[in-house]
């Protein structure tokens, strides 16, 4: 269902795209709060927080006009940060002082209009102003084009006006016809709008329409089977990226530890979880409800910290009892609100209890214990060989580039259309890094030509990247 | 008569201008290309009724079907990750293990490609000094065994031949209550382990006085016993092919089948190989013999003496060599002839030859020892010292085991690992006899037609599934580790052992064998070597390297004579005798349950799923071969032997020896399952016993005329020819490639070759070693005017694509191939082929990527073979990639011809354009990919396609696609394997060596002869063998640049053996 939907919303938006693109075009060039944004989110997001209110890894951005004495140094700052430290700029080294030695990553390609639009994103987060619909003076600022309401309106009147003309146009040709026809001393009938829609041209043109929309349509639609851009599926956990990816920093590949040597990323085993979660026992989120989980698949008994011994032969019901009274036992620890454990509380437990197996069962599986069985999101069809050390290791892509910013994900989705199209366009364009492997001195003629200037890169379709056996064998 | 021609043949069909045959060589697909046209009419009905209007019917469904699918949510997927990861797997890359092919006495050192822990392919191990790397079919089908469906999932009590299931401990109680001191015997295989070996000794002195009797599949007991009386010891010597000079072999099959063919085909293709064409030099082969085996057909020349003839041939070489023999009887003029010309040979070679006989008389052994012993070659080519182990199997053994339990004085018979109700020619009253012991078990690893009999089944692990280790020779220790949990509830042999032992480890242990076996090593192995000081480090570079040496004590010196050898056969009079061989895929049946090995075609006769009667071939002198009785191919015949009368299907076999006949033991299975129940005929009980010593032969035996025609006769010898045809340049007729390269003999009447008609076609160049130099030129010749003609043309060439990168290639010794067949089975188990079972091979459907050709040359009555292991080219200039509509099949800049099956849409016009015949076609849905049940029709009559349920389809290949009906598959260079070694290259920042990517052919051969490599890598091995002159390119004429290189066959015939009458 999602897919469809999204190929709607992609076909809405294509024609969109197109309507907008002139527009879109003069926007670009002013800077906006908008484009601010976007220029956050890809290169500021990972240290400041998005309210500009606390601090995180750096500090809280709101503000950050009025701590600076001039503007040109607070953009050199943005780009050149480590420089101004060097230097002994007063404000520079203040920061330093207070963040050190956390280093603020430079930005030397942001344009003038960049940072003033980012700017402009700041001010309007930490005021609260940005994203409030009228009155406010930072809405006003904004080009009035980027917004979708006028443009609509603006393409519906144009389209009215258009079909007007053309009305208008056939009126007057069919009122000289008709003068023509008068002077020539002939007689003709007024054709009624009926007789105009049945006509033999009206009606090839219905069909001419309804075929190639109705083709393009199939088309469309049969090469998206079995595509799931967009799938983002409930998982028997409620691990969220965010959280471990996102705030806490876990590099990608500490968990997914395949991805840089073999074919699959690897969705961790258990025992990786455990790797902090012998000392993490209380979740932020979800307290004890899922963190039991991983506990209950590997046979980990979480209110003595030990694994159990002979946990597969162990009755379920003792099992059940463990965890319930460590549930309990967090709660009351945990939970600000909860003194003892009442009624309602043991309710909380039995349910959460219940989740637990609930999630960690199916009508395969019927034991909670044993692996987990997630839902896997990024399926490739069978004749397609993907290789992640390729990429990862070798291609040295990062993981956003296909799977997006997961470290923004609470519950994980597909990103890219995983489409052939979509590989084939990446090859077309990903530059090879010819000089930083020796593996690639067997491609001699390249190595000539580059060496002579006669050529600048070599792309991943320039060694064969869309040939069929590369990826289908 | 003779018909003596340089060219090549396949068969008498295109020896004679079969009408019928060059019509179907000329069309890629045979008979009708409506696939329901073979099934039968009761088939054709279930699986296609009704017409235009059903067709219509199914339109619409389809078009419903297709609406609904496309309205259906994606099937969630799901990913199971570890709950906790072994430190050694990660998932995606494999993972191998030294491990060791063990098969009773048969022994390859291998290593196990495992995927996600489950082993998927098997490679040599090259660190072995006994098979260096080398495999063999049977090794590469072991892993299919490992998921054989007829394989026991647990305990079984037996109630008169229907099974029960039970359990372990219900089992060992009720086996070892019946278990009393003096009355219990252990009927066995070969046993090479010595652990096992300790294992049935610890139980023989727990119970007391338990007797062992040890059977092989294929008696060696005279060979053995020979050894007993010269050497003191019951011992196989060592024999080192690549140090002598000239082989002569009597009836030896040490190429296929005898005792250890691996080991033996690497070191005879070191002899084999030309390494300097200006002093061409090679080792002579001499094969004394009947029937076309696969060693005789490699030999450079073959005497050809009747099976009952054997032991006086021998006795003869030896009056010659050693004198002081009485020879049984008169053999014929012109082996007798010939042999003196091999005594000569052998005098002048002393210590640099080896004389082996294949015989299973003791006396006829002795002689073989007599003349190697007179030649002093022990201790040059022959090794006693590191003497095999490898069988040690008693024919007296099997008669006193039969004797005792008649007479009550055993009352409990442990049967492990064999089947010698089938596989022996005593099976009757052995089975008669199992039947009437009151407690007997079977250590099995399947139901067969001997543990069937027993009353207990203690079920056994596969060799991948536990823990072993082998001795096949004196010095050598091989360890077998498990690379998957086993899969059912199943027993290692040794566990079995142990308990019934009583022995303590069994409840202390998890792993009783294991620990036995840890323990066996440190003692015995870890104490006897002085390299390493603790046992930790010495077991795990044993596990490691999966094999030892350890020291061994002198050799045992020859003490016999010829003095006193008597026993030896007297020749028959009889007009016809009848030989039995063990055949190189099945052996003595033990393999009947695996499909690869049924479906390889057998080397020599290229004949698959069942046996044919091999008879002689005769030239009428003017261009007409006939048949025995004036049989031909696929004609069935009743052969009787004593009172046994069977039907075989008949095979014409050139080199046959006129008045005898041969058929292949092994087949004929009554309880394997399945898969090979019923599949040719069994003659293991037509043999002949002499002095209680099996004969694999038989002098009383008549064949009818024809009896009809096999239904489906599935010989691949006429498969995938070259049927073409072009206007001779002199007469202006049209003609068949084949018979202007024989029958018209007229070679200088096509010997200009042109384009588009490949009258003067040059897929194989034959010469020996003295005629080498002329031939050279004028093959070269040949070559530089193919070479001129591909020059001028139109298109240029485009050559300098691909000196860019990598351009992959090959080169084919065939020089070094002996036709064994592994390369075959190696294929089928990396690239996911599918078996199609032997209607479908009938019918021309066999999908294998790699075929073997094999082509007689020289006397048509005697000829030498030549094999031609042939795959994909990978054509720079393709004819098959210019003809597809959609484009499935194009170019790679890395030169490979490649293959995309879901572009494909089946017009099947590449493989019509396929010069080579390499393209094969998904007729049916053989491996069950397809989502719709209904393109499965039964393919022989099995419930399910071979392949197609869960535990078979666990060995598939996860890096290559399964295919599906309807679409051309074929050779393709591997190209998993070179992607993955690109990668491994890539990764870790240097250039590709030739050891990152080598082909599954190419590992699995045990002679070298394929190698694999870049094209462009100057420095690279194949860049090496590339440079020899002997090289050319099948076709190379028509100008399809193939990437594939042979070498022109060179043998060491000496055509004076030919002129002796």
């Amino acid at each position: 269902m999602i897919e469809r939907m999204q190929a709607r919303v992609l076909s809405i938006k294509h024609i969109l795209t197109v309507c907008l693109f002139f527009v879109a075009a003069l926007a670009a060039a002013q800077p906006s709060a908008d484009s601010g944004k976007t220029l956050f989110k890809n290169y500021c997001a990972q240290c400041h927080a998005k309210n500009m209110k606390t601090n995180l890894t750096g500090p809280a951005l709101g503000g950050v006009r009025e701590r600076w004495d001039n503007e040109e140094d607070l953009y050199r700052w943005i780009r050149y940060s480590q420089a101004m430290v060097a230097e002994g700029h007063p404000r520079a080294l203040e920061l330093w002082d207070q963040w050190k030695p956390t280093v603020m990553t430079n930005f030397p390609d942001l344009t003038d209009d960049d940072i003033a639009s980012l700017l402009l994103y700041i001010d309007g987060m930490y005021e609260g102003t940005y994203g409030v619909q009228a009155g406010v003076a930072v809405a006003a600022e904004q080009v009035s084009g980027v917004k979708k309401e006028p443009n609509k309106w603006l393409y519906i009147g144009l389209a009215a006006l258009l079909g007007f003309l053309a009305l208008l146009l056939s009126r007057i040709v069919n009122n000289l016809d008709k003068l023509a026809a008068a002077k020539e001393g002939r007689l003709v009938e007024d054709r009624t709008l009926l007789q105009t829609l049945t006509s033999k041209g009206m009606i090839l043109f219905a069909v001419f329409a309804l075929v190639i929309l109705g083709g393009y349509t199939t088309v469309n639609r049969a090469t998206n089977l079995g595509r799931q851009q967009g799938y983002q599926p409930d998982q028997p956990i409620h691990f969220s990226h965010a959280t471990h990816a996102g705030l806490h920093k876990i590099e990608c590949q500490y968990c997914h530890d395949g991805a840089r040597r073999s074919k699959h990323s690897v969705i961790p085993a258990t025992n990786t979880c455990m790797n902090c979660h012998t000392a993490i026992r209380y979740g932020s989120e979800y307290g004890t409800a899922e963190l039991s989980k991983i506990y209950a698949s590997i046979g980990y008994n979480p209110a003595d910290g030990k694994y159990f011994e002979n946990y597969d032969e162990m009755a379920t019901d003792s099992i059940e009892m463990i965890f319930k009274t460590w549930m309990g036992e967090q709660l009351v620890a945990n939970d600000d609100d909860v003194e003892f454990l009442g009624a309602e509380e043991n309710r909380m437990v039995d349910k959460q209890w219940e989740g637990l197996v609930k999630s960690l069962t199916n009508e395969q599986k019927t034991d909670f214990r044993g692996p987990i069985e997630w839902v896997r999101i990024h399926n490739l069809p069978d004749h397609v060989y993907f290789n992640h050390a390729q990429h990862v290791s070798v291609g040295k892509v990062e993981c956003q580039t296909c799977h997006g910013n997961v470290e923004e994900m609470d519950v994980v989705q597909q990103m890219s259309p995983l489409s052939m199209g979509w590989c084939i366009n990446c090859h077309r364009q990903t530059e090879v890094d010819f000089d930083g492997n020796a593996y690639y001195t067997s491609y001699v003629n390249y190595q000539e030509e580059i060496d002579q200037k006669e050529r600048e890169k070599v792309t991943v379709a320039d060694i064969g990247g869309l040939e069929c056996q590369k990826c289908h064998y | 008569m003779k018909s003596n021609s340089k060219n090549v043949w396949v068969g008498q069909k295109d020896l004679t201008r079969d009408e019928a045959f060059i019509k179907e060589a000329q069309q890629e697909f045979t008979g009708s290309t409506s696939i329901l046209d073979g099934l039968s009419n009761a088939e054709v009905s279930e699986n296609v009724k009704g017409g235009r209007r059903d067709f219509l019917k199914f339109l619409g469904f389809g078009l419903g079907a297709a609406t609904v699918a496309a309205g259906c949510d994606v099937p969630v997927k799901r990913a199971l990750p570890y709950v906790v990861k072994p430190d050694e797997i990660v998932p995606g890359v494999a993972t191998y293990y030294a491990s060791s092919y063990v098969d009773a006495g048969d022994y390859v050192s291998i290593i196990v490609k495992t995927r996600e822990g489950r082993p998927i392919k098997i490679e040599g191990n090259s660190l072995s000094d006994i098979t260096k790397g080398g495999t063999s079919a049977r090794a590469q089908a072991y892993v299919l065994g490992l998921y054989n469906t007829n394989r026991i999932k647990g305990p079984l009590s037996m109630d008169n031949g229907a099974s029960m299931p039970t359990n372990w401990s219900a089992l060992d109680k009720a086996v070892m209550s019946g278990f009393t001191g003096g009355k219990t015997a252990v009927l066995t295989s070969t046993i090479i382990s010595p652990t096992l070996q300790k294992v049935v000794e610890d139980f023989g002195n727990k119970i007391g006085g338990v007797e062992v009797f040890t059977t092989d599949a294929v008696s060696y007991a005279g060979i053995l016993d020979a050894a007993e009386q010269d050497f003191g010891q019951r011992i196989i010597p060592s024999y080192h092919f690549d140090k002598a000079d000239v082989i002569v072999s009597f009836d030896a099959d040490f190429l296929g089948t005898w005792v250890s063919p691996v080991e033996y085909t690497k070191a005879y293709s070191e002899g084999r190989k030309i390494k300097d064409v200006n002093k061409p030099s090679m080792s002579r082969h001499i094969q004394v013999e009947s029937h076309m085996s696969i060693t005789g057909s490699n030999a450079d020349n073959r005497v050809l003496v009747k099976p009952s003839e054997q032991d006086a041939a021998i006795a003869y070489l030896a009056s010659k060599i050693v004198g002081g023999v009485s020879v049984p009887g008169a053999i014929n003029n012109k082996a007798k002839k010939v042999l003196d010309k091999v005594a000569n040979e052998l005098k002048a070679a002393a210590g640099k030859s080896i004389v082996v006989s294949g015989s299973n008389n003791p006396s006829n052994q002795r002689l073989a020892n007599a003349i190697n012993n007179a030649l002093g070659n022990f201790g040059a080519t022959i090794d006693l010292a590191h003497a095999s182990m490898q069988r040690q199997g008693s024919d007296k053994q099997v008669d006193d085991l039969i004797a005792k339990i008649n007479s009550g004085r055993i009352t409990s018979l442990i049967v492990h690992d064999c089947n010698p109700v089938y596989a022996s020619a005593k099976g009757e009253a052995l089975a008669a006899a199992i039947a009437k012991v009151p407690n007997s078990v079977a250590v099995a690893y399947e139901i067969n037609e001997t543990s069937r009999l027993c009353k207990h089944i203690a079920p056994i692990h596969h060799g991948l599934e536990s823990w072993g280790d082998a001795m096949p020779k004196r010095g050598h220790l091989s360890v077998i580790q498990p690379t998957i949990r086993p899969l059912f509830e199943t027993r290692a042999a040794g566990t079995s052992f142990l308990t019934w032992s009583g022995n303590d480890l069994v409840k202390t242990a998890e792993q009783p064998y294991f620990e036995y076996m840890k323990q066996h090593w440190q003692e015995a192995v870890f104490a006897n070597q002085t390299e390493m000081t603790s046992f930790q480090p010495f077991w795990d570079s044993a596990l490691q390297d999966g094999v030892i040496n350890v020291p061994v004590g002198d050799a045992p010196a020859y003490v016999g004579s010829v003095a006193g050898i008597s026993g030896l056969t007297k020749p028959s009079s009889s007009d016809l005798e009848i030989k039995f061989y063990e055949p190189v895929a099945l052996g003595n049946g033990q393999h009947a349950s695996n499909p690869w090995l049924q479906e390889m075609p057998d080397p020599v006769t290229r004949t698959s799923w069942g046996n044919y009667l091999a008879v002689p071939v005769n030239f009428d002198g003017v261009r007409t071969f006939l048949g025995l009785n004036d049989l031909k191919d696929g004609d069935l015949a009743e052969v009787t032997i004593g009172d046994k009368t069977v039907t075989v299907p008949v095979l014409q076999q050139f080199g046959q020896m006129p008045g005898t006949v041969a058929l292949a033991l092994g087949h004929g299975r009554r309880d394997a399952g399945p898969v090979g129940s019923g599949v040719g005929v069994d003659v293991n009980d037509c043999c002949t016993v002499a002095n209680g010593y099996t004969h694999y032969y038989n002098t009383n035996v008549a064949v009818s005329d024809s009896k009809g025609k096999e239904a489906h006769y599935s010989s691949v010898q006429y498969h995938h020819t070259y049927g073409v045809e072009g206007e001779d340049a002199k007469t202006g007729e049209t003609i068949n490639a084949d018979e202007a390269a024989l029958v018209t003999v007229s070679y200088g009447l096509v010997d200009q070759g042109f384009q588009g008609a490949l009258t003067d076609r040059s897929v194989m160049y034959t010469t020996s070693v003295n005629e080498l130099k002329e031939d050279l030129d004028r093959m070269l010749e040949k070559r530089a005017h193919a070479q001129h003609l591909n020059e001028n043309q139109i298109y240029g060439g485009f050559d300098y694509q691909y000196e860019n990168g990598h351009h992959w290639g090959m080169h084919v010794d065939l020089n070094a191939c002996t036709g064994c067949g592994a390369c075959t089975v190696a294929c089928m188990a990396e690239n996911n082929v599918p078996v199609v079972g032997k209607k479908e091979v009938s019918r021309h459907h066999e999908m294998t990527w790699l075929r073997i050709d094999r082509y007689y040359y020289g006397d048509a009555e005697n000829p030498n073979v030549v094999y031609q292991p042939m795959m994909c080219q990978h054509c720079d200039n393709a004819p098959c990639e210019n003809v597809c509509p959609v484009n499935a099949t194009n170019h790679s800049s890395e030169g490979l011809n490649q293959m995309t099956y879901n572009r494909c849409i089946g017009t099947r016009y590449c493989a019509n354009n396929c010069p080579y015949k390499v393209r094969r076609f998904n007729w049916l849905d053989y491996t069950t990919a397809d989502i719709f049940p209904g393109n499965q029709p039964k393919i022989a009559d099995e419930e399910i396609p071979f392949g197609a349920d869960n535990l078979t389809r666990m060995v598939l290949n996860p890096d290559v696609t399964v295919r599906s009906r309807g679409v051309i598959e074929k050779c393709s260079f591997c190209v998993q394997r070179i992607q993955e070694g690109k990668l491994t290259a890539k990764l870790e920042g240097r250039r590709l060596r030739d050891a990152d990517v080598r082909t599954a052919c190419q590992t699995a051969c045990p002679a070298g002869a394929i190698t694999f490599g870049d094209m462009n890598d100057k420095g690279g091995q194949l860049n090496a063998k590339l440079a020899s002159p002997l090289n050319y390119i099948a076709l190379e004429e028509v100008n399809v640049r193939s990437s594939v290189t042979y070498t022109m066959k060179v043998n060491n015939r000496d055509d004076s053996f030919d002129a002796v009458s």
